[in-house]
């Protein structure tokens, strides 16, 4: 490869556009509060679940499961839910209704490698959460979770179904605004289905199985499972599947660049 | 990739005869709306070519024609020889745009703005350089959001030439700022064609036009009016105007009929003819001898905005719509 001619001191070609991208979008969030709320959201609730659970010894129900074993979950679902459907669409959309992702199309970088550096930071701070999260509830608050290689698949999924959610969001909303009022709107029935207020082994009846038919809900007892050791039901693996490919073909349909 | 962008032509290979840009025949419509109606022109290299027009005349959609960022309905686009819609990748490695109305996130920096549109270009400037050109470099560090207007307008400037162009299409560059900062901005342009970038600025002031503008496109209702050097534009539009006051009402047969005249106008008691030749002294003796006198008589010469007026109206509504101005 011939170096260029002249005006080029090339020192801003070390890093490539993808990673320019994903440096500043890391740069831009970390001075939002957007991104904070996907962990220290579940963080604030798992404390108050260990301080009810201290209160309230015992299992929940007959499951067998204390509190903060039960709850371990929902908060972790409740964790992508919030930076799946907050974070991500509100900016997607901001980003395309003030004109930024125009202004980027009219260079030689196509405007999806801002949505991958968007989808790839929020993925990351999922993870951050995550580790977060089962750092407070097994180690500190002692929590006999196992955290194995099928909780972290189950997680991916988790993540993957509701990032594919929060971008139908960001497809069908016509501004920031819009977005805000839909993902808000969306947020606390997830929060509900994923047995945040009242469980679905507390519950029982059609409650209990639309809370398990749920995008939230069938994420939670996946993960139930996994941090048990036991093998999720496929009914739960296959409810997230069916959602993700659902939600993921909904936002490549409806989706704009402009 | 990089191998694609060599294949562009050199700056100094096309320099003599080839136009940098051709445009032939461009239609563009939305829905039933034509907005651009067989509209042609050509840009030399290293010139200012302004397109200038009313709101909503289709000069955005011809420039977003000619970036890429739309897909003509028919015609013909050449951008230093190639296809603004098949060799879009290409064109965009060395056209470089700066979009009406387009905000950057309100928290990125200046200098994280410039430093990531320089990371997406194969040979882009140095952009502490450019910062500095462009008299910004105390920016560097302040977020878009707490930026003022003319400050905002230069970092976006910054956007469109931190990848080294040798064509910058620049849209509504000084709607919005103040005075000031709107002359600095006609520095920072004079300064970029001395650096021999061809520039394509559309604008609807008239000033903006006359003052930076090697040729003009003037369109109107997607159709080309003119198409000329300023000057030339002026004086084609005869661009006189007369105002006085009139010691008694004159009817507007009776102006008409006065050599040269070809538009009046009426505010208060003032009454404006706009024509040819000498006007002034028409008026005054046609006037004198229907009984009527004349005072307050000012007289001047034409400008871009007088052209541009006759032009737009002439062509485009009866000429009762008086009084607009």
């Amino acid at each position: 490869m011939t170096s260029p001619p002249e005006p080029t001191p090339s020192r801003h070609r070390l890093r490539g556009p993808f990673a320019e991208l994903f440096r500043v979008q890391r740069r831009i969030a970390l001075r939002e509060q957007y991104s904070f709320t996907g962990i220290f959201l579940p963080l604030g609730l798992l404390i108050v679940f260990y301080i009810l659970g201290v209160l309230n010894p015992g299992e929940v129900a007959g499951s067998g499961l204390t509190i903060l074993e039960l709850w371990t979950p929902t908060i972790l679902v409740i964790s992508y839910t919030a930076i799946g459907m907050l974070g991500l669409p509100v900016t997607f959309a901001r980003d395309r209704e003030i004109g930024w992702l125009r202004r980027v199309s009219t260079t030689p970088v196509p405007p999806w490698m801002l949505l991958a550096a968007q989808l790839v930071f929020n993925l990351i701070i999922a993870a951050v959460a995550t580790a977060l999260l089962i750092v407070f509830a097994v180690v500190i608050f002692g929590a006999p979770l196992t955290i194995g290689i099928d909780f972290v698949a189950v997680a991916v999924l988790a993540m993957a179904e509701l990032f594919s959610l929060g971008l139908v969001v960001a497809a069908i909303a016509p501004s920031q605004q819009a977005a805000n009022y839909i993902a808000g709107g969306m947020f606390f029935p997830l929060m509900f289905l994923s047995g945040l207020w009242i469980q679905p082994v507390q519950v029982g009846g059609v409650l209990q199985t639309i809370m398990y038919y749920s995008p939230t809900g069938a994420a939670v007892r996946a993960l139930l499972y996994s941090v048990f050791n036991a093998t999720p039901p496929y009914t739960a693996l296959a409810t997230m599947a069916v959602y993700t490919a659902f939600f993921f073909v909904v936002a490549s349909r409806y989706f704009r660049w402009e | 990739m990089s191998a694609e962008s060599d294949s562009a032509p050199s700056v100094a290979s096309s320099a003599t005869s080839e136009p940098e840009i051709v445009v032939r025949d461009l239609v563009k419509s939305y829905g039933s709306f034509v907005a651009v109606d067989h509209v042609s022109f050509s840009i030399r290299k290293g010139e200012i070519f302004g397109i200038i027009g009313p709101n909503g005349a289709g000069k955005t959609t011809t420039v977003e024609c000619i970036s890429g960022l739309r897909v003509p309905d028919s015609g013909v686009i050449r951008v230093a020889g190639l296809s603004p819609q098949k060799d879009r990748k290409q064109i965009r490695e060395f056209v470089g745009v700066q979009l009406q109305e387009s905000a950057l996130p309100p928290r990125i920096t200046a200098g994280e703005a410039v430093e990531l549109f320089a990371s997406f270009y194969p040979h882009p400037l140095d952009p502490r350089d450019l910062l500095e050109t462009l008299g910004i470099t105390r920016l560097r560090n302040s977020q878009f959001r707490k930026l003022s207007g003319g400050e905002k307008q230069r970092l976006s400037i910054a956007l469109a030439l931190v990848g080294n162009p040798r064509i910058a299409i620049l849209d509504e560059l000084t709607t919005g700022l103040d005075p000031e900062a709107r002359r600095e901005t006609w520095a920072l342009i004079e300064r970029i064609r001395e650096r021999g970038v061809t520039v394509i600025l559309v604008t609807h002031f008239m000033d903006e036009a006359e003052r930076l503008c090697d040729h003009l496109a003037l369109i109107d209702h997607g159709i080309v009016r003119a198409l000329d050097t300023p000057e030339a534009l002026v004086a084609r539009a005869g661009g006189r105007r007369v105002r006085f006051v009139p010691s008694a009402p004159v009817g507007d047969s009776t102006l008409r009929a006065i050599p040269g005249v070809d538009g009046i106008e009426r505010k208060d008691r003032y009454v404006t003819v706009t024509g040819t030749g000498d006007l002034a002294t028409s008026v005054i003796t046609a006037l004198e001898k229907a009984g009527v006198r004349v005072s307050e008589l000012e007289a001047r010469s034409g400008s871009l905005d007088d052209a541009f007026v006759q032009l737009t109206r002439r062509e485009a509504r009866p000429p009762t719509g008086g009084g607009t101005e």
